[in-house]
């Protein structure tokens, strides 16, 4: 990650980062799963269930990308 | 007790509509009115000395164009500086809703999630148009991961778009969240206060108090992650991997 002019608050903006993606990509994955269900495929109630697994799984590479590369800097 | 989620309700003031839509006034609006009259009274103000030895306000003012510029740097190099003034723009103007919404009686604006739904909307579509103008099609190829063997790529590709489509979604709930939290717990514990009486209320306004230096320091901490996240989307649109 890019080292910004004060460390205190690169890393509080990097700590506050992980928490809300993880929140966000579950938000978009379950409501990707949900309208796929409503709307598109008569899948109920497997669109969600894997949606909401994508976006579990999408969140924790996110988070886990972000220490990687906070780590590297 | 006050409802501690009154203070976020909005009520016309001036009701006005343009073409059928609804644009009355509200107390965001003039909020909104406000900050951006003193951002540019006080840069205008900094500016206009333009002496060799600088004022405060001067140094204040260089300082934040300094501080942006190194923000800019990290995370786009020396091509982001063309987005120098959005950038800048973003920064100054969630920095001084936040600060100014912390006052007795003002509204936080940010504390909306449509204000900063449209903020993180718009940069998000901005940093796609950039990349698919740099890059053209092949701007595409941030849906595949580096390095990822053909046999998973059905997996991928889905995952990565759920990421890509989080960024506005955590970015604008960032924000709104931590406003909105703070406000609140600031609200409660002053209404616990008065309520308290002499006896006992001295405790939650002394932790009113300290929380109150906090929402300082988070209205600074939110506006910076706002903008550093909007130049790494921004960064992440120029260099693919």
């Amino acid at each position: 990650m890019p080292s910004s002019p004060d460390p205190l608050f690169a890393g509080l903006g990097q700590a506050v980062r992980i928490g809300t993606n993880l929140l966000a990509t579950l938000m978009v994955g379950g409501g990707l799963g949900w309208s796929i269900d409503s709307y598109l495929l008569p899948t109920e109630p497997w669109g969600l269930v894997g949606g909401l697994i994508l976006g579990l799984i999408a969140g924790i590479r996110n988070a886990y990308r972000t220490a990687q590369r906070w780590d590297q800097s | 007790m006050e409802d501690p989620l009154h203070p976020f309700e909005l009520h016309t003031i001036v009701p006005l509509s343009l073409f059928g839509l609804d644009v009355s006034i509200n107390k965001a609006v003039i909020m909104m009115f406000i900050v951006v009259g003193l951002v540019i009274l006080l840069l205008t103000k900094a500016r206009s000395s333009g002496s060799l030895v600088p004022t405060k306000l001067q140094s204040m003012a260089e300082l934040l164009v300094e501080f942006i510029r190194g923000m800019i740097h990290d995370t786009m190099g020396p091509e982001g500086m063309r987005f120098f003034p959005l950038i800048a723009t973003l920064f100054l103007f969630i920095l001084f809703c936040n600060l100014l919404g912390l006052m007795p009686g003002a509204y936080t604006v940010t504390s909306q999630l449509v204000v900063t739904g449209v903020f993180a909307l718009g940069v998000y579509t901005l940093s796609l148009l950039v990349g698919l103008k740099i890059h053209g099609m092949k701007f595409l190829s941030i849906l595949v991961p580096s390095g990822t063997p053909g046999w998973l790529l059905p997996l991928m590709v889905p995952i990565e778009i759920i990421s890509q489509l989080a960024r506005p979604v955590s970015l604008s709930v960032r924000l709104f969240a931590n406003m909105t939290a703070g406000h609140v717990i600031l609200g409660v514990l002053f209404g616990l206060a008065i309520s308290g009486g002499l006896l006992i209320g001295w405790l939650p306004f002394s932790f009113t108090v300290a929380l109150y230096g906090l929402e300082v320091g988070i209205a600074f901490i939110q506006a910076y992650i706002f903008t550093i996240l909007t130049c790494v989307y921004m960064g992440d649109a120029f260099h693919l991997h």
